[in-house]
Formats: structure tokens, sequence, C-alpha cells
């Protein structure tokens, strides 16, 4: 019987298990957290589907059109097509196994508009989408796990592939009970570990999301994509806590973005783009306001109370909870924040890697987005993703014969012994802290050779001085060998974001203000020997 | 002010109570205290060093559930509860008792999904006929839609007066979600309606704490009038 090591268990993870199960493949789930601690739960829009009761005038050639259009034609075109012709089946999948959608009269789901979408093509459950489709795919999982097919291993995290002669065998995880590594022997691996939020400090998404597989894996030999397309949420509400989201809906709505100024309001989008300039797209909005070098504010008091209570209710209920501001009396304090990662882990069109049997989904692969995301696309990639790598990696026969990695583990083994030995005068919170720092000037929302080039220089700083970083033996061990990978991803991103010379999607250039059509291939990063090799995917191998 | 912690360093070991000045702002929450805490500070307040708390969180803002403890005696989710909520000037905290401790706050509350594993309760297929799914729109789906957002957090069953250890009886996570497979799979009402009077309803006593408690206010009390019906 085949067994595949799905690692991380939000939305991607379950669905590529569910599959994979479906065919009679066993699975390994393996997350640190259960699913409803995983990020996706936090995904709150919706998910597209062109379905068969569709808007008149909208088609599934459409949705491709808006998904390439949206990704500034980066993303594959092949793979974009397949994506959005299993839009309908999923959402009717997700319809039977439970998902409590947003219905109207006629028990249809009801579909909304999302930016830069040229039809209602939106599927939602109320304000909790994301949430609603991992309550509805953890029953599944639950029920293959009855049956035996799926093992949830909780508390455990991803160490390291098994990868010989470009071939994986498995993956080494950590657990964190026992404080112990263990090999584990497969016939795939897949990755769905989500994107590298925890590189940027405090964003919208999870602190769980830290990027650290991408950057071990790259270590490894497997290449990167993409790297410099980092999606930015206009608007988002800095707490203690993190910078959380406020919906699009508030411009939607007629909400005005504004600074101040001598004591009178400067409606700077609206100046400079005209009545409808608040609802410019979120890449042009973030560079607005990160170029107002001023506190913005979001203004909707002007709403009637009623209409507040009725279309905005979570965003009404997020500022009086976290800054006890009422939205009907006082406009809200916003900046930009990261929000969703295009780039990601380098897949061909059935989510392999360039490492045979080495699968990635989910936000830390790269394919369907290109240079920027439209909203309702990320879960359907996330969900679809999972589908169709458990479809091929069922369809194809392995090789029982497998070299011992016996040694691999007992030299990573002491790998971390060494870590817990470590005395180095740096603490490894700083470390992180002034990585985060660092992501937020020197990369940022405007980018320039000069700060990439500075920022290159500080994270060079610490790899160079790992032996001097303080391991903490009363932080977690995961805590502890995670960095030096996230430093890697990090100087990766870096040099994505320095090696393209132009201005396209969610990549901004104050140095290259425009867009190249020389350059629309996507960005394929290598790591060999130490050595960080950039280049564009001129022959487009990661297509077909 | 002041911040007491019940800590324990494995599930082996015995727990203690340590202390911590805390000289942060008093609009954060005590998910923004403990990482204070765990990033600024390196002694407790008896001037020793002391080791990190060990603690979940994934969201932090109240949609996942990880950081579910009990803050001055009333279980709550760390990320939306705020210092200056917090009645006295000392803020106390301990891991939910009703799970076993791995280390410090982090409690291992794998059995809420062993007892939904071990009787069945997913839906596996919507199926309901045409009658009862007009009815079923009509009046149960915005409590399914509520129910569907329950974070299996455990705080309702950290509340309840009748939860022990979840060998016999499961708590109000259970009675919801029992609920939501009935509601949406009416070939497994019977059955789950079975499940659900064995492990819940015989032997609740109706405290309906556990909606006083819950992070996203799913009214058990309706799931119980529904299922009980």
């Amino acid at each position: 019987m085949k067994k595949v090591i799905v690692i991380g268990s939000g939305i991607a993870g379950m669905s590529n298990a569910i599959h994979l199960a479906s065919y009679g493949v066993n699975v390994e789930l393996v997350s640190p957290l259960p699913s409803e601690q995983s990020q996706s739960v936090m995904a709150a829009g919706g998910i597209n589907a062109v379905l068969s009761d569709h808007l008149g005038g909208d088609s599934i050639s459409s949705h491709i059109d808006d998904t390439l259009k949206g990704g500034a034609f980066l993303g594959g075109k092949d793979a974009v097509s397949r994506l959005c012709e299993n839009a309908p089946d999923i959402i009717k999948y997700l319809e039977k196994i439970g998902v409590v959608f947003s219905i109207d009269e006629t028990g249809r789901p009801i579909r909304r508009a999302f930016g830069g979408q040229s039809h209602n093509r939106t599927c939602y459950c109320g304000a909790s989408t994301g949430k609603q489709i991992v309550n509805g795919l953890d029953m599944e999982v639950r029920r293959f796990e009855a049956e035996g097919l799926i093992r949830r291993r909780l508390r455990s995290f991803f160490h390291s592939a098994l990868i010989e002669d470009g071939v994986c065998y498995g993956a080494i995880i950590y657990n964190m009970e026992n404080d112990n590594l263990e090999a584990i022997y497969s016939d795939a691996l897949v990755i769905a570990t989500g994107g590298q939020n925890l590189l940027f400090g405090k964003t919208t998404g999870s602190n769980s999301c830290d990027g650290y597989a991408a950057g071990r894996l790259f270590m490894q030999g497997v290449e990167l994509k993409n790297l410099e397309f980092i999606q930015y949420h206009p608007t988002t509400l800095r707490t203690s806590n993190k910078k959380m989201l406020i919906s699009e809906a508030v411009r939607g709505e007629g909400g005005r973005l504004f600074y101040e100024e001598n004591g009178k309001r400067v409606y700077f989008m609206e100046d400079k783009y005209g009545p409808n300039g608040n609802l410019m797209t979120r890449d042009v909005v973030s560079r607005e306001i990160e170029s107002c070098a001023k506190q913005v504010y979001l203004d909707i008091s002007f709403l009637d109370l009623r209409k507040i209570d009725r279309l905005l209710p979570e965003v009404r209920d997020l500022c009086m909870k976290y800054k006890k501001l009422d939205i009907s009396k006082e406009p809200i304090p916003i900046e930009p924040s990261v929000h969703y990662f295009m780039g990601g882990i380098a897949v061909k069109n059935n989510h392999e890697t360039n490492i045979r049997n080495l699968y990635a989904i989910g936000e830390c692969a790269s394919i369907y987005h290109g240079a920027n995301r439209l909203g309702g696309n990320s879960m359907l990639g996330a969900f679809y993703s999972g589908m169709v790598s458990a479809k091929d990696i069922a369809s194809r026969d392995f090789n029982d014969d497998r070299p011992e990695f016996n040694k691999v583990l007992r030299e990573e083994e002491d790998n971390l012994d060494k870590i817990r030995q470590n005395l180095g005068n740096i603490p490894i919170e700083k470390v992180k802290a002034h990585l985060a720092e660092v992501m937020n000037n020197k990369l940022g929302i405007v980018r320039s050779c000069e700060r990439l080039e500075e920022g290159i220089k500080d994270i060079d700083y610490y790899l160079s001085n790992a032996d001097n970083i303080f391991y903490d033996s009363s932080s977690s061990m995961y805590t502890n060998y995670s960095l030096y990978e996230m430093l890697i991803l990090a100087k990766a991103t870096l040099i994505c974001a320095n090696n393209r010379r132009e201005s396209r999607g969610a990549h901004y250039r104050s140095d290259y203000p425009d867009i190249k059509e020389d350059d629309a291939f996507s960005t394929i990063i290598s790591y060999d020997d130490g050595k960080l090799k950039v280049r564009f995917d001129k022959e487009k191998c990661y297509e077909g | 002010m002041k911040v007491k912690i019940l800590r324990q360093k494995s599930p082996e070991d015995e727990s203690y109570w340590e202390g911590f000045d805390y000289y942060g702002p008093s609009d954060h929450t005590i998910a923004s205290v403990l990482d204070y805490i765990n990033n600024d500070i390196t002694y407790n307040d008896q001037g020793v060093k002391t080791r990190k708390i060990m603690w979940d969180c994934s969201c932090m803002q109240g949609v996942c559930g990880a950081c579910a403890m009990v803050i001055n005696e009333t279980p709550r989710l760390a990320c939306e509860t705020f210092v200056d909520s917090i009645k006295g000037n000392e803020i106390i905290i301990r891991p939910l008792r009703k799970f076993p401790v791995i280390c410090d706050l982090m409690v291992d509350r794998s059995i809420i999904h062993d007892n939904l594993k071990k009787n069945k309760v997913y839906i596996e297929e919507y199926n309901l006929k045409e009658a009862k799914r007009r009815k079923d729109r009509e009046e149960n789906f915005e409590h399914q839609y509520t129910v569907a957002k329950c974070l299996k957090c455990g705080l309702c069953l950290e509340v309840c007066p009748n939860y022990v250890d979840g060998k016999n009886y499961y708590g109000a996570q259970f009675a919801n979600e029992c609920y939501l497979v009935a509601s949406r799979n009416q070939t497994k009402e019977k059955e789950i309606k079975k499940t659900y009077a064995q492990h819940f309803a015989n032997n609740c006593s109706k405290s309906y704490s556990c909606m006083d408690v819950c992070p996203v206010n799913i009214p058990t009390l309706s799931s119980i009038g529904k299922l009980n019906k």
C-alpha cells in the first residue's frame, strides 16, 4: 500500500490527505497544531467558481482571463485553466460534505464580487468561509482516520526531507513531546505549510506560518519561484497582538482614506484618482498609503448606523474589541500589511517540485497567482492543489527500493545537540525581531536596489554569525533550529526582488517603475553549495 | 502589575506558581503580556532567571482557539482578554484543568477529536429530503453556520460541572457537533441522536455555563432543543 507524508493540515493539506485516502493511500498528516488552528480558518472572503447557473456573460474562460490578468501574466496558463475548470466541481464537493455555504432561496450558493473580477463568482460562507471549509474537511479527515487511512501526528514539526540523487524518500520529523527526531519513509512527501509570514513579524496571518520548510528544502536543492511577489493588504489595524485585516468591504461601502495636514483632512486617493480613488487595487492603495509617510485613516463614520450594523458588523466588532473604537463615530487608523505570498516552492502542473516524489501545495507553492492574487482564488488554489497532487501520486508506480538514511538521521541529531550546547551572545528573539525589521524596511512595499542590497548585507551578518546566536534551551527546539533557514529564505527573497528590475503586479521598484515586456517570466532561485543563483524561467520549465 | 502563572515543565513534573512584573500598557491582551514576558523579561519577580513560558497561539484574533486558558478563574482566550478588564491588581493564569498539561499553559486537547472520531460524528454526505431541506434552510441555517464555527478550544468543557476527563461524558462541543451532523444528513440522524443521548443528554445537568464562555457564542441550548425533538 502506498504511503504519503503530508506536512501541514490547513485546507491544502487536508484536501490532499482526503483525496489520497479516497484512492486508498495511507497518509501521515503531520502538523504542530490541529486543523482548527491552521491559518486557513482566518480566510474570510470566499472561493471563486463559475457554476452552471452563473451570471449572464460569465464563463470559465473569463475566470481564467481574470486570474491571468490579475497575476500580470506570470501565472501558468495551463495550470490556471485547469484550476478554473475544476472550480465548479470543487464547490459541488464542498456542498456534498456539508460545508455551510450562504445560499439563496433556491438553495444555491450566493455569489458576490471581489476586486479584479469581471463577474460575481465568489461563493462564500458568511464572514468565515475558511473556517466553514476547514470544519467540513476536518470531518472528512475524521472519517478516513476512523477507517485507518489517515493518521494525524500532532505536536510534530517538519525538520528536513530525505533526499538522495534528486529523489525524495520521506521526511525527518521533530516531535516536540519527546524532543526527538524521527525518519519516516514514504512514497511521496507533500509540503502544505502556508506562507512565510513570520519573516515579517506581525502580519495579518498566523504566526505559525514561518517559511522554515521552504527555506530548508531550498537548502536541500528544491528551487523556489517568484519570492518577490508579496501581496500587501492596504487597510489593517495595528493591535498589540498583530495587524488585523479591515475588510475591503469598508471601502466598498464608501469608506474614504485620508491623512491630516494643518488640521485639515487630505483625501489623497480621491485627489489623485478621482471619486472612485479609494477603490483602486490593493497594490496601488498600499503604495499610496506608504508614500503619505503619515498616519492614514479610513473613515466610514458618515454611514448610517443601521447600515454599519447590517453591512460591516465584523469590522465594527473588531475595532471595538481591540481598540475601543466606534467606527460610526471615529475614523480607523490603518496601515498596509503583508497579507499573502504569491511566491514559494516552484512546482509543475502536477505540483511536483524539481525533486522527484516531493510535492508542494497551497500557499507555500507558487503556480497560479503570478505577480498578484485575486481575492477568492487562494482557497480555490489550496483545495485544487491538494486534489491534483493526490491524483498524480495515486496514479504513479513507486519504486520499493530506497536508500538508508540512518547516517543522515544521526548527523541531524548531532546537529540538534550542537544547538543545545550553543551559548552564543546574540539572543534568538532579537535576531527574529531584527529580521522582521529588515524585511519590512528594506524590502517593503516600495523597493530600490540600494535598500535591497542593504537588506542582504544585514541578513548576511546574521548568517555569518550563526555560531554566535544564543540558542535558548527553554524555547522549543523548533524555534531554535528553524532560524537559520528562515534567514536563508529572507535572503533569497531579497535577491529575487533585487533581480527583477521592473515593476509588475505586487512588486514595485522606485528605481524601475515601469513594466518590461522582456521580463515577463517567473523568477527561479536555487541553492548550490552555499551560493544562491537567480534566473528568469525563460524555458518555462515549470509549465506543462 | 503582577502576573502569576501556574507552570509545569513537563507532564511528569510538579506544577508551581511563578510571578512576573508587568510594566506594559493596560490596553494590551493577555496574549501580548505573555509575549512581553517571553521576549523582554529574563527574570521572575524574585530576580531568578527563568525559562520561556510555553503556550499555544496561532491566529491571535479569536478564531482558532489555540490560546484557551484560565485567566483570573475564568476560562477564556488570551488573545481577546485585555489587561484593563482584569479586576484587582493581579493577573492569574493557569492552564485548562480538564486536559493533561504538556508544558506550562500548553495542554493536550486531542480527546475532543478522539471522541468525535470514535463515535463517527461526521456528516459524510449532505443528505436531506426536499421538504426537509426547505424547512432546514428556513429554520436552521443560521444555527448550523454558528455551530460550524466551533473552535474545539475546550473552554465549554473546562467550565462544565459534568465534564471530567472525556471518558464517558463528552460535553457541549460534542452535542453541537452531533447537531450539525444530524441536521445535515438525515440517514445518520437516528444513530447520532443515540450517541448524543449516551454521551451528553443523559448526563447534562443543564447549568449551561458552556454558553457563557463560548468565544463564538454558540447557543448550545438551541442544539439541545433541536436534537431532543
